[in-house]
């Protein structure tokens, strides 16, 4: 079990939603799926360790997310978040090169094999012939395969992504999920997103997580729309 | 690459063509052959040139540092009030009669620097918007000039020469034997900067993101907030309130080197600001800061202006 949760309760200063026993695998795709402030993205922070649960367990690799030191769960878990606001003039390879840092030594170096991974990232996130350009000058959809390429030259056993397809467009959402269902499949990468698109969700995610009023109830991804858990977001 | 290298080998030349034209000339002529046995030499040329290095090396990589910490382009020693607090610090000891000596006046200096430093960072984690930043670290400044105003109020004519002269900052007051002094507490506070170049690369992003990256950022910050006010004190201390090269610089060091990875800019706004600080030590009977500001607000005006338009695009 990469992760798993016991009667977790998670939220700033009260839950948000009844605690959670939840558990993924290896090289399973999850996406969680709940209206806007249904606590989806608190639950992604919670799992990546920067807030810590209220009440319960929640274990990584069998150990205690909260007793990791924070380099060693740099090097297991990445969230990506789309907000993020890039400095004027970094550009993407500096950027996806930043994904290096919880590997690097106290002057910030990079190995051959360092510039080799930011390479791979590139290319995998179709970005090398971008690599010069300021990230703050591309597109919304081309920012966020920039954001994903940082995220997997962490090389992490976990990918948490907050909404990584807000800003795609329909081409751009598709091959992003089958991105990251390849990568997940290829290199037995745990990925948990966040979405609002439930059609995407049911082809390629492995399991749903669905936000009610007060509680987050799991399904495998093809049975989620039987057992009536999207009936919210029918048409 | 190349054009980093470039710039390496440019900067480092003209560093070393600038101390060396500061070291030979003078309003006295010195004969080649008498060149070392030189008083002038030894005591009035060459702490000029360790002065205006240090200066600039220590002032870049502090402005570069806050500028990154604060994620706000027009952050400095000077905006932030930091060197206000070293000044006033200087000014009780030149003004109120309180001689601490050299290592004391580094020192008020330091705790000077230090006390704005953790005011403004407790300031910025309270409202974490770089306006109120820089609103309350020139308000802090303000205040601090209102101190300083009132003991130059209860001061008499010849502390009040020696201070107004301080203020004009200058690369010749510098003692010989204050020199080790200087260097030393300018390598500490590269040190403690040099040391975080890890957080500092991710900082850029936010505190959220580096730590993402596994960097204990509490830990980073502080670090980079005592190196910064150790390297702008000292300068305060030693040289006077020079200004603008720690907000100038930075940007200068950016547009040539092209590169926001500190592992390179540190170092380029290092020698960016001891070329800087040599060439503006080269016009000693003129005011420091007036030959400082005369480059330094276009560098800002410019500035600014990028930001506008990119944010009117």
């Amino acid at each position: 079990m990469l992760l798993e949760c016991r009667r977790l309760s998670f939220g700033y200063a009260k839950p948000l939603a009844e605690p959670l026993d939840f558990s993924v695998t290896e090289g399973q795709v999850v996406a969680l799926l709940g209206e806007n402030g249904s606590g989806k993205s608190t639950l992604l922070k919670t799992f990546g360790g920067m807030i810590p649960p209220l009440e319960g367990s929640l274990e990584l690799e069998g150990q205690s997310v909260a007793a990791y030191g924070l380099r060693e769960l740099a090097r297991k878990v990445a969230l990506v978040r789309m907000g993020l606001a890039v400095p004027d003039q970094m550009t993407v390879e500096e950027f996806v090169s930043l994904g290096r840092s919880p590997y690097a030594g106290v002057l910030d170096g990079r190995s051959a094999e360092d510039n080799r991974i930011v390479e791979e990232s590139l290319r995998e996130m179709d970005l090398e012939s971008f690599k010069d350009r300021a990230v703050a000058e591309l597109s919304d959809g081309e920012r966020s395969r920039v954001f994903l390429a940082r995220a997997l030259a962490q090389r992490v056993k976990l990918l948490l992504l907050d909404e990584p397809d807000a800003f795609m467009d329909i081409p751009r959402r598709k091959n992003l999920f089958v991105t990251l269902q390849k990568i997940s499949r290829e290199k037995g990468m745990t990925v948990i997103l966040s979405t609002h698109w439930v059609d995407y969700a049911e082809k390629y995610a492995d399991k749903i997580l669905c936000f009610g009023r007060n509680a987050v109830v799991e399904a495998l991804a093809a049975e989620a729309r039987k057992l009536g858990l999207l009936d919210w977001a029918e048409v | 690459m190349k054009r980093i290298v470039l710039c390496f080998v440019l900067l480092s030349l003209l560093a070393v063509l600038l101390s060396f034209f500061t070291l030979v000339s003078g309003p006295v002529d010195i004969p080649w052959d008498g060149l070392w046995s030189s008083r002038i030499f030894w005591e009035l040329r060459l702490p000029r040139v360790v002065a205006a290095l240090l200066s600039g090396v220590a002032l870049s990589v502090a402005g570069l540092s806050l500028q990154t910490v604060f994620r706000n382009p027009l952050a400095g020693p000077f905006v932030l009030g930091i060197s206000s607090g070293a000044s006033f610090a200087v000014a009780l000891s030149m003004l109120a009669g309180l001689s601490f000596g050299h290592l004391g006046t580094l020192g008020a200096a330091a705790v000077g620097s230090l006390a704005v430093t953790s005011l403004v960072l407790g300031i910025s984690c309270r409202f974490r918007n770089n306006t109120v930043l820089l609103v309350a670290g020139l308000l802090i400044g303000y205040f601090i000039d209102a101190c300083i105003s009132l003991l130059i109020s209860w001061s008499d004519a010849e502390s009040l020469r020696v201070y107004v002269s301080w203020g004009m900052g200058s690369f010749g007051r510098l003692a010989p034997g204050s020199l080790w002094i200087f260097a030393v507490a300018v390598l500490v506070g590269l040190l403690l900067v040099g040391a975080s170049v890890r957080y500092l690369n991710g900082a850029r992003l936010g505190d959220e993101f580096a730590r993402g990256l596994g960097i204990p950022v509490g830990f980073y910050k502080k670090l980079v907030l005592l190196g910064s006010s150790i390297l702008a004190a000292s300068v305060t201390a030693f040289c006077g309130p020079v200004a603008f090269l720690g907000i100038a610089v930075p940007h200068l060091a950016y547009l040539l080197l092209r590169t926001t990875n500190h592992r390179v800019l540190l170092p380029a706004s290092a020698l960016c600001g001891s070329v800087i600080a040599l060439l503006a030590g080269l016009f000693p009977t003129y005011p420091l800061n007036a030959v400082l500001s005369l480059v330094g607000v276009p560098v800002i005006l410019w500035v600014l202006v990028r930001h506008s338009a990119k944010e009117e695009l």
